[in-house]
């Protein structure tokens, strides 16, 4: 019996029969030529300590890269990518592919450092961007490319924008002023344990004052220097006639820690240093995480933008011409060789050749181009050179379009609906009425302004909203981390929120609803042994995902089957593969391109005679029927919408039951359409996996991708399905459901804590005892009923 | 005994906030700009890696150096 064994390279797990096997010392395996050789040229290089950090993790296959490095020294390549530093050296920022774990980024910054003539490198492994610096008098940078790609990874340059660069900035503004108030606000922590400990044992006004003294001392560079944001925020909310949440923030934490400092410095009563680092502490983490996400934009646009083609071979007066997109006009002629992408929409003049049109169709499999047919921006040639006219610029082009639109959608994604924000501003403005209500209302009966002032404050430091501003994190958290554990990654809490709230689910189909993958469905003819074999052979021999699909499916049906030599093997282009084997001629393919076939189709041929015709399909995924039926249940709107042509998408439509189906949509058309249910006031969510479906991911209230879908669509996604199952999707709307419900519990209690205090609060009866004990109780019973959420029951 | 006790507070927070100021220190050199990395440096901290580190540091000494001359003779 077969086994299963990881590849001494990259650790992915195969049937040990398909391994290519060597023994030195030790057994190794390897699942390709390209894991062998990046194998040995670590082991060579004395960097085979990279296998020990790698650990149990997994790598991606190396990375085959067919084009060319020296693009890389092309003049313009450097004008619009290499920029001198002052000391006289190169630098470049460039997006590094195939990185995976810490190893990765160990054994890239380890053979650069080690390769003369650079002089810096450093790789980011949060969004894999790197900057290098280098001396152009000892090492080109096609040479360094070379090397990144020789030991399995790949390189795209990118330029710096000044948002990238002011999202850096922000983002490490954040980390500090959170830090230090995090810092900060575990030492006040620690000090209260001994102070409301000493309620309880008898404290002294002199120990009380040493605690108050420290707690002032950590609680003032929270309030100014972390909180001053808050400040800011305030500042330009009321310059705009605008009471925004940093009012309030401000407001209260500043009345706060001034009522203390009178307490501090002879007043009587107790301090409430924590409660302004607290109430700080928490609101400021809540806006790192805000500032997070939009780093991820700037780099998730970094990603995209270092896909496009960086110039194009135009035919002009005959000769070839190497220009930049800017450059390339409508009419010109445009060559594209295997391998290469389209820079500018247009139409075939010559030659015949197949384009995988992935990225604006979501459809892996190669789409057949002769005279006359449209050729679209970003689609990647497969198989032959082929020449056409361009029918728009650059800028109008279909991948300039999209990346334009997703740039915007990017900036301004969906606002998040927050209850808990929305309430407190509500909270927070009735809380402040009330507090000089009760100070106008004290004055008038008391005369004594002191006492007024006092009971004032006190009201809105028993309102401390601990209960309200912990109702949604704890909960959120405890939902995450059950998410998390069913391989459902969530990039942040508040998406559980409003996946809660969905109207309509709109799923693409190839790769989404359907596995992506071709597979036979029925095969009527019966083949001789010799037949099969080379039949074998002959689908053996190319990459075409319909060749694989007749190898696998050969595989698992006959047993015993042998590799022929075959000879003479051809690539006709857009139809099938050739091949000679003693001088008989086989074939297999489609046998005439002018056919429009309904379903993908194979036929197998012996010296023109036709033996055998296979009809291909791709497969619905396994739980694709019961995930549209639980959508339905819960009467949310279920729609299919696909770039494939309309027989195929009713045909699927129909098989799993969707409420409705839109084919042959453009990237462009499924984003509208994600809009047009949006403005009609529906929540709704977009599933896909493709780099055609990013735009409409981008578009939605919430984005599922597919945890094997394409970078850019994870990317652009709120929601990740590691385990790559549709019932993943049932599972995040449940646990979400249930989260939600108990937000608003939370919430609830929150809200009955202060309607039971604040009037004891504002008649001044509140004891500084009464009011730690009983905020932290209304706390305790928030966090005791978030505990319930995956109490699965 | 109240006396002991300010000692302790005005030690425990010129201590404290020492360590918070070379914490700041490294955040503002960027050590801690790219987290997922932070979290991982316990990876590169063996011998092998300091002592790369250290060839690094003279391989950029003395390219700086060559350049500055090229750029001094030109």
């Amino acid at each position: 019996m077969s086994k299963v064994v990881p590849c001494s390279h990259c650790h992915l797990e195969f049937d040990e029969s398909v391994m290519i096997k060597e023994v030195d010392n030790e057994e190794l395996n390897f699942c390709c030529n390209g894991c062998q050789g990046v194998y040995h040229l670590l082991k060579d290089d004395g960097l085979d300590s990279f296998y020990e950090k790698l650990g149990k993790n997994t790598l991606a296959k190396p990375l085959a890269v067919g084009s060319d490095s020296s693009n890389f020294d092309m003049d313009s390549f450097t004008e619009r990518y290499i920029k001198k530093t002052d000391e006289g050296f190169n630098r470049v920022d460039l997006i590094i592919e195939g990185i995976h774990c810490a190893a990765c980024i160990w054994l890239n910054e380890k053979v650069l450092n080690e390769t003369a003539g650079i002089v810096e490198v450093n790789i980011n492994f949060t969004n894999n961007k790197a900057k290098i610096i280098w001396d152009e008098d000892i090492i080109k940078l096609s040479q360094i490319i070379d090397k990144i790609r020789s030991i399995g990874y790949n390189a795209y340059p990118y330029n710096r924008t000044d948002s990238e660069m002011k999202a850096t900035k922000n983002k490490k503004d954040f980390f500090l002023r959170m830090s230090i108030a995090i810092f900060a606000s575990m030492n006040i922590m620690m000090i209260d344990v001994a102070k409301y400990t000493g309620y309880f044992s008898g404290i002294d006004a002199e120990m009380l004052r040493i605690i108050h003294m420290a707690e002032f001392i950590f609680a003032s560079p929270v309030l100014f220097y972390s909180g001053w944001i808050f400040f800011r925020g305030a500042y330009y909310g009321l310059k705009n006639k605008i009471i925004n949440m940093d009012f309030l923030v401000s407001a209260g934490s500043t009345l706060t820690y001034i009522y203390s400092l009178y307490v501090l410095f002879g007043g009587a009563g107790d301090s409430y240093f924590d409660s302004v680092a607290m109430i700080i502490t928490f609101v400021l983490i809540g806006k790192y995480l805000e500032v997070l996400g939009k780093k991820s934009a700037v780099d998730t646009m970094d990603k995209i933008k270092s896909q496009i083609p960086l110039e194009a071979t135009i035919i002009l007066n005959e000769e070839k011409k190497v220009v930049s997109l800017d450059e390339i006009k409508i009419d010109d002629i445009i060559e594209v060789k295997t391998g290469e992408k389209a820079s500018v929409d247009g139409e075939v003049i010559s030659g015949f050749s197949s384009f995988d049109e992935s990225s604006i169709s979501g459809e892996s499999l190669p789409v057949a181009k002769k005279i006359g047919d449209k050729i679209f921006s970003g689609t990647i040639n497969t198989e032959s050179v082929i020449r056409y006219k361009a029918s728009k610029n650059y800028a109008n082009s279909t991948l300039n379009h999209i990346v334009e639109l997703l740039e915007d959608s990017l900036n301004s994604k969906p606002k998040i609906e927050d209850t808990t924000q929305e309430m407190s501003k509500y909270f927070s403005i009735m809380i402040l009425s009330l507090a000089l209500a009760t100070f106008a209302g004290w004055f008038f009966y008391e005369g004594s302004f002191e006492t007024s002032l006092i009971v004032g404050i006190s009201v809105i430091i028993i309102a401390c909203p601990c209960a309200l501003a912990l109702a949604t994190p704890i909960a959120s958290l405890i939902g995450i981390s059950w998410l998390t554990r069913e391989g459902l990654l969530f990039k942040e809490a508040k998406y559980i929120e409003t996946f809660a709230k969905i109207d309509a689910i709109v799923f693409d189909k190839t790769g989404t609803l359907t596995t992506g993958k071709l597979s036979v469905k029925n095969m009527p003819l019966s083949l001789s042994k010799e037949e099969l074999n080379l039949l074998y052979s002959l689908s053996d021999s190319s990459i075409h995902p319909v060749s694989i699909a007749v190898k696998e499916y050969l595989e698992r049906s006959f047993k015993d089957l042998k590799h022929l030599e075959l000879e003479n093997i051809e690539q006709i282009p857009a139809l099938g593969i050739q091949a000679l084997y003693n001088d008989t001629v086989i074939y297999g393919g489609r046998l005439d391109n002018n056919i429009e076939y309904k379903t993908t189709i194979y036929h197998f041929t012996i010296n023109n005679k036709l033996l055998a015709t296979f009809e291909l399909e791709d497969k619905l995924r396994e739980d694709a029927i019961d995930t549209i039926k639980y959508f339905k249940n819960e009467n949310i709107k279920t729609v299919l919408c696909s770039g494939d042509n309309d027989f195929t998408v009713s045909k699927i439509a129909k098989e799993v039951g969707v409420d409705h189906y839109n084919a042959k949509m453009s990237p462009i058309a499924k984003a509208d359409y994600i809009k047009s249910l949006r403005d009609k006031g529906q929540k709704v969510v977009m599933v896909g996996d493709g780099i055609n479906d990013s735009l409409a991911l981008s578009r939605a209230d919430i984005s599922i991708a597919m945890g094997n879908g394409a970078d850019i669509a994870i990317a652009v996604s709120d929601i990740v399905i590691l385990n790559d199952q549709l019932s993943g999707i049932q599972k995040s709307y449940h646990i979400s459901k249930r989260t939600f419900k108990f937000i608003k519990q939370n919430l609830m209690i929150s809200l009955i804590y202060n309607i039971v205090t604040i009037p004891i609060a504002m008649a001044g009866f509140i004891i500084p005892l009464a009011a730690a004990l009983s905020m932290s109780l209304s706390s305790l019973l928030v966090v005791g009923n978030s505990l319930r959420i995956d109490n699965k029951k | 005994m109240n006396s002991i006790l300010w000692i302790e507070l005005v030690v425990g927070i010129i201590v404290s906030f020492t360590l918070l100021g070379i914490f700041i220190w490294g955040a503002k050199q960027g050590q801690f700009d790219d987290s997922k990395k932070m979290m991982n440096g316990l990876l590169n901290d063996s011998t092998e890696d300091l002592q790369d580190a250290v060839k690094k540091d003279e391989k950029v000494k003395e390219l700086k150096a060559n350049k500055k001359e090229k750029i001094k003779n030109s």
